[in-house]
């Protein structure tokens, strides 16, 4: 029983998908040109994200000390800092140290002077957190820590940064929902025609006791196969894409556009865009079947 | 097998009544005829049986079930056991008269093996054993309903149920048909028929159920057509 079912829902599938060769390779183009569209932004997506991650783990915060804190209230401070849920690392810069890098970053601008007579520089705190987005929170609460003299941490820079990976990420998730909608419009229309061409075939298999799931299969299968061809392909064209682009920045030492390997993108475009695709054909065929299965 | 009581069909509000207050009951391995012009009922009778409608008030019991109250996931195995035989054919053209018969039986599950022992042997019945591997379309319109008469006794339903089944075909050959739907009837398979063929169901003198503006206005046994009417 189940043989004979099986063997027919699948010779049905690829029965259908070549009575409507045309019509498939059409919509599994344009299915296909959808999901490129929409690997491609996920690949440029996950570069920004990876990009945004990667400058927003450089954000330290500088805990500038009174220059009149005794040893009690910085070794206090120190503690209250380093004990903070939110911190991850804490590393105490004494005055003659921030000297010491002045001293390297001017070259020898500052030959001839005694600087450990008369050193302006404050001692300070460098401070990362867990999460990035602590930073702007936590300088405010560390501000008002006994001892703390400023707390710097680029503001400005740092909010902007992250409004913007915010807005990167909304545009990014609304994009994808859009093509995502048109794939499924898409893939319904074409095995919506499919179901009509077959509607007689349908109207006779209701007539004789078919079940609705027998019905559906081959059609489900339909669309699998149209969302399986249409994500595979475009992962194929953006993995060689992606190839050139890394070797072209690599051979043109764009350091400085730090991308991320082609076996993460990969991995992580094939993770979403093959159930998506598949999903998108399974979705599409539920859609165009339903009124074609009253009868 | 078949029963209505004070059975009603509206198709829409306002609309004249399709079905009005019938009451019949069809006993098991009965072979009957429901006739009436055109507009009559006949038809939606036939669809109210498998179900393809609800009744609008009454009740309908096929096989003890009142099919009206059929959850939708039941129809299918009701249809099981009815076999449809119907004026246009319903066939699959592109297709051979096997494959039409065939597809009855994978359609409800039947193994490989009982499709292969069984489809020669329906179609033998229906005298198109020579034509399994020839396209619907290359058959005449006679066989073309035979192969549609293979089809509903494909699984051995319980009743058949044929609507206007000689419509499209010449007085010959409707006959044939007909010879062939009391062959099954006389192996205990129940036999509804809606027709107009006045010559066919003189010529058969079964039980007539007679139709008119939705009414049923005659039920007579070993009935002729122009006695009811």
């Amino acid at each position: 029983m189940f043989i004979s079912g099986f063997i027919y829902i699948l010779g049905e599938t690829f029965k259908g998908l070549y009575r409507n060769r045309w019509m498939c390779i059409t919509s599994t183009g344009v299915v296909m040109v959808t999901l490129l569209m929409l690997g491609l932004f996920m690949v440029v997506n996950l570069n920004v994200r990876h990009i945004t991650e990667t400058v927003k783990e450089q954000v330290e915060m500088v805990v500038y000390i009174e220059e009149d804190a005794d040893r009690a209230t910085l070794e206090e401070l120190g503690s209250l800092i380093a004990n903070h849920r939110e911190v991850a690392r804490v590393e105490y810069v004494s005055s003659e140290e921030h000297m010491g890098r002045l001293r390297q970053q001017l070259g020898g601008v500052l030959e001839g002077y005694d600087t450990d007579l008369d050193n302006p520089l404050l001692a300070s705190f460098e401070v990362s957190t867990e999460y990035p987005e602590a930073v702007v929170r936590l300088a405010d609460e560390f501000e008002t820590y006994p001892g703390v003299s400023a707390v710097f941490y680029g503001q400005g820079y740092v909010e902007n940064l992250f409004e913007v990976t915010r807005v990167v990420q909304i545009v990014g998730l609304a994009l994808m929902a859009g093509l995502a909608t048109t794939a499924v419009f898409l893939i319904s229309h074409t095995i919506k025609l499919t179901v009509m061409m077959r509607k007689k075939e349908i109207t006779i298999m209701k007539y004789v006791g078919a079940t609705n799931w027998f019905i559906r299969w081959p059609f489900l299968m339909e669309g699998l196969l149209m969302g399986f061809v249409g994500a595979v392909l475009p992962l194929a064209i953006v993995h060689y894409l992606y190839r050139i682009s890394v070797e072209w920045v690599a051979v043109n030492e764009l350091m400085f556009i730090n991308l991320l390997p082609l076996e993460t993108v990969m991995a992580e475009l094939s993770l979403y865009l093959i159930p998506l695709g598949i999903g998108l054909g399974i979705l599409g065929s539920m859609f165009s079947m339903g009124r074609f299965l009253r009868v | 097998m078949v029963e209505a009581k004070n059975l009603c069909m509206k198709y829409g509000k306002g609309k004249q009544m399709a079905l009005d207050d019938v009451n019949f009951f069809i006993d098991r391995g009965e072979f009957v005829f429901f006739v009436g012009s055109s507009g009559a009922g006949k038809s939606t009778l036939l669809k109210l049986i498998i179900r393809e409608l609800k009744p609008s008030k009454g009740a309908l019991k096929v096989f003890n079930r009142d099919v009206s109250r059929l959850p939708r996931h039941r129809l299918p195995y009701l249809r099981r056991n009815i076999g449809m035989v119907f004026q246009d054919f319903r066939l699959m053209e592109e297709r051979t008269v096997y494959d039409n018969v065939a597809f009855a039986m994978i359609v409800i599950g039947s193994s490989r093996r009982e499709i292969r022992r069984r489809v020669p042997h329906v179609l033998n019945l229906v005298g198109l054993q020579d034509k399994a591997k020839a396209k619907i379309t290359d058959l005449s319109g006679g066989e073309q309903q035979r192969a549609g008469l293979a089809r509903a006794i494909a699984n051995r339903p319980a009743m058949i149920i044929a609507d206007e089944p000689t419509g499209n075909l010449d007085p010959g050959t409707a006959l044939d048909i007909m010879n062939l739907l009391r062959s099954i009837n006389l192996r205990g398979t129940t036999v509804l028929v809606a027709t107009h063929n006045r010559e066919i169901v003189d010529h058969f003198k079964k039980r007539v159920l007679y139709l008119e503006n939705g009414k049923l206005v005659g039920d007579e046994q070993k009935g002729i057509y122009t006695n009811v009417h």
